[in-house]
């Protein structure tokens, strides 16, 4: 009776802590998304052009940052933790995207990348610099894409370093090369 | 303090890109639900898949003919194999996305280098298994032999179906191995980006 009792007991206070942690880690995800909802956003803009599956890649990243949670140990930052993950989903989804069949429609509404260069005909009508701004970015070689989104993003050389794996050296070497590929995108003379 | 205006510029640019996805975080939790959802019910299906095929070989066992020892004990090994390959894959399936980009993708290749080296060995494999099955009926064909001579319409169904689905194997290892290539060239192309050699 005593036995059963304090199985019983056990487990229902094994599943008390089990809850308890449970919705620790979806308040820690809640305060993660909308801290970083956006920049995840920007982030996935910068490897999908196509609105539809851009929705979706973010909805991954967030996917993969919820499964990884529970594992964060505070080895780094929050910070670098979140880009990391993004940014590693975002290169595995370059990999997986096959080629995109769009409805017309739909290609009106996307931010398709488009000649980042202003010619001289279409010049006046491509007067919003974010847009080519957003299509030079995507029109860059993926690690100078990721080097250039995290200096967007106001990210430390140190913490870039974190993300990236490579020495604070390193990034200040790989920052001034993809900084000039993207001045060249734009078409910006030095 | 050095001003870099051209950064900030582009920052606050930047800044005016995107917007999360409307709804965006009821969204992902019910993505999470649906997700936690099938694996339960994956594993659920799976456990009793798993027990159905064990107590099919319990059966077969006790049919006691050498040929049902063999089919148990080769149902037992495999069930016991892919589930603990199920465990295995499912341990840390969440790690590598917490690496850093340059470890990630290293890791990447490591795991298609490996999985085309599989590949290559399951070929071979299958294919010493079709010479061992040819030589083993040769030594045995006279007591083989009265067998199909007994039922020559089974043993052509047998044949028949064994060389149809050759193609369908080799095809399907041939595009998988296609495949694997292709993803191996493109992270060697993002390695080589990481390292300089390729970027412009």
């Amino acid at each position: 009776m005593n036995y059963a009792y304090s199985v019983t007991d056990r487990s229902a206070g094994l599943v008390a802590i089990v809850s308890e942690h449970r919705q620790a880690l979806e308040k820690q995800f809640a305060r993660i998304l909308s801290e970083y909802g956006a920049a995840i956003s920007r982030l996935a803009f910068s490897y999908e052009a196509v609105a539809g599956v851009r929705e979706e890649l973010v909805q991954e990243i967030a996917l993969a940052i919820w499964q990884a949670l529970a594992h964060f140990r505070g080895e780094c930052s929050e910070r670098t933790f979140v880009y990391r993950i993004a940014h590693n989903r975002g290169l595995s989804h370059v990999w997986r995207r096959r080629p995109p069949h769009q409805p017309l429609e739909e290609l009106e509404e996307s931010d398709q990348p488009v000649d980042p260069r202003p010619h001289p005909d279409e010049q006046a009508a491509r007067t919003d610099q974010r847009v080519r701004l957003m299509s030079a970015i995507q029109s860059l070689p993926v690690t100078h894409r990721q080097m250039i989104v995290l200096m967007l993003e106001g990210l430390s050389h140190a913490e870039i370093a974190e993300v990236m794996g490579i020495t604070e050296n390193n990034v200040a070497v790989r920052l001034n090369r993809a900084r000039k590929a993207l001045k060249d995108a734009l078409g910006v003379r030095p | 303090m050095i001003e870099d205006r051209e950064l900030d510029i582009w920052r606050e640019q930047w800044s005016r890109v995107a917007e999360p996805p409307a709804e965006f975080q009821r969204k992902v939790q019910e993505r999470i639900k649906r997700q936690e959802r099938r694996f339960v019910l994956g594993n659920l299906l799976t456990v009793i898949a798993f027990l159905g095929i064990l107590i099919f070989a319990v059966f077969i066992r006790h049919q006691s003919s050498w040929m049902g020892t063999g089919w148990a004990t080769g149902i037992c090994v495999l069930v016991f194999v892919s589930t603990a390959y199920r465990v295995w894959i499912l341990r840390g399936m969440w790690r590598p996305q917490t690496q850093s980009t340059r470890a990630f993708v290293e890791l990447w290749h490591k795991r298609v280098t490996a999985r085309i080296r599989l590949l290559r060995i399951s070929i071979y494999v299958s294919l010493g298994w079709i010479i061992f099955c040819a030589a083993l009926t040769a030594a045995d064909w006279t007591t083989i032999g009265q067998n199909v001579r007994a039922h020559p319409k089974d043993w052509v169904e047998l044949l028949v179906a064994c060389v149809l689905m050759q193609p369908v194997i080799w095809y399907w290892a041939a595009w998988l191995r296609r495949r694997k290539l292709a993803e191996l060239n493109e992270v060697k192309k993002i390695l080589d980006e990481m390292d300089g050699k390729s970027v412009p």
